[in-house]
């Protein structure tokens, strides 16, 4: 049974889990079953998990294996009839900065999944090179190299994207800051409805 | 130019990124990534959390999950 430090800890990480997952399928529903697979799988093994390391990292290890060896093949054909996850996960009525986070992430899924997923790690749920390179099973070297091209390859494509109306780097000057307002939108939100 | 390659660890065949379109996807992941945190989570995973708290061991769960669904 798992001490009761560790039930407190796994309960603080399962939104980040979560995310990881949505990030790194594309896919809501394939997130839930993944995040309920490893969480059970993380539960049954706690005593594998070392105190003082952190907790972030080894469950997302324990995702991303589950995610490589049982349900990537599934991930494209889920991908294309779930709709976009986004959708079904903002709550925000603003709708234009709504579009923004959309956009960025219409091209996000765009990116090799090894990208995708180095970026998620590293620029968003804020593990250290080192923590990446071990839940991806590469050399420091490579997490770099992959981080490098998945950030240049984030600005052609949203370059590219935009290049028909105005240069790619307005557009992200002025569109991005504005998906910040989606938390506060969806808090507007739910304070209106109660 | 190898050199400068090598040092900026720029992806071949990409031009290097202008640092404030970095800065701006930066910002852009680290709201996609708060956006997905702060969404509930689904009945189902309350529902699995409830049990593993209330003592039933993993593989009980898993087994109910399986016999339920």
């Amino acid at each position: 049974m798992p001490t009761a430090s560790f039930k407190e800890e796994l309960l603080g990480e399962i939104k980040n889990l979560r995310a990881f997952a949505v990030s790194l399928s594309g896919s809501v529903s394939l997130a839930d079953d993944l995040v309920q697979e490893a969480l059970l799988r993380a539960w049954s093994n706690s005593d594998k998990f070392q105190p003082g390391t952190s907790l972030r990292a080894w469950l997302f290890t324990i995702l991303r294996n589950l995610y490589y060896s049982n349900y990537r093949k599934h991930a494209r054909e889920v991908q294309d009839s779930d709709g976009f996850y986004a959708r079904r996960l903002a709550v925000s009525g603003d709708q234009e900065s709504h579009l923004d986070l959309e956009d960025f992430r219409q091209v996000l899924r765009r990116l090799p999944a090894e990208q995708r997923e180095v970026l998620m790690l590293i620029g968003a749920s804020g593990l250290s090179y080192e923590e990446a390179a071990k839940v991806c099973e590469v050399g420091i070297g490579t997490i770099k190299s992959r981080l490098s091209r998945a950030r240049s390859k984030l600005v052609e494509l949203l370059g590219r994207d935009e290049a028909r109306d105005r240069p790619a780097e307005r557009k992200i000057r002025r569109g991005y800051p504005r998906s910040f307002s989606l938390r506060r939108a969806s808090t507007r939100q739910n304070g209106s409805n109660g | 130019m190898k050199a400068i390659r090598k040092k900026t660890n720029a992806a071949p065949g990409l031009a290097p990124p202008d640092p404030r379109a970095l800065e701006a996807i930066g910002r852009a992941l680290e709201a996609h990534y708060a956006d997905l945190v702060q969404a509930p989570l689904p009945q189902k995973l309350v529902e699995l959390l409830a049990r593993l708290e209330a003592g039933d061991s993993a593989s009980e769960v898993q087994g109910n999950g399986d016999a339920n669904g």
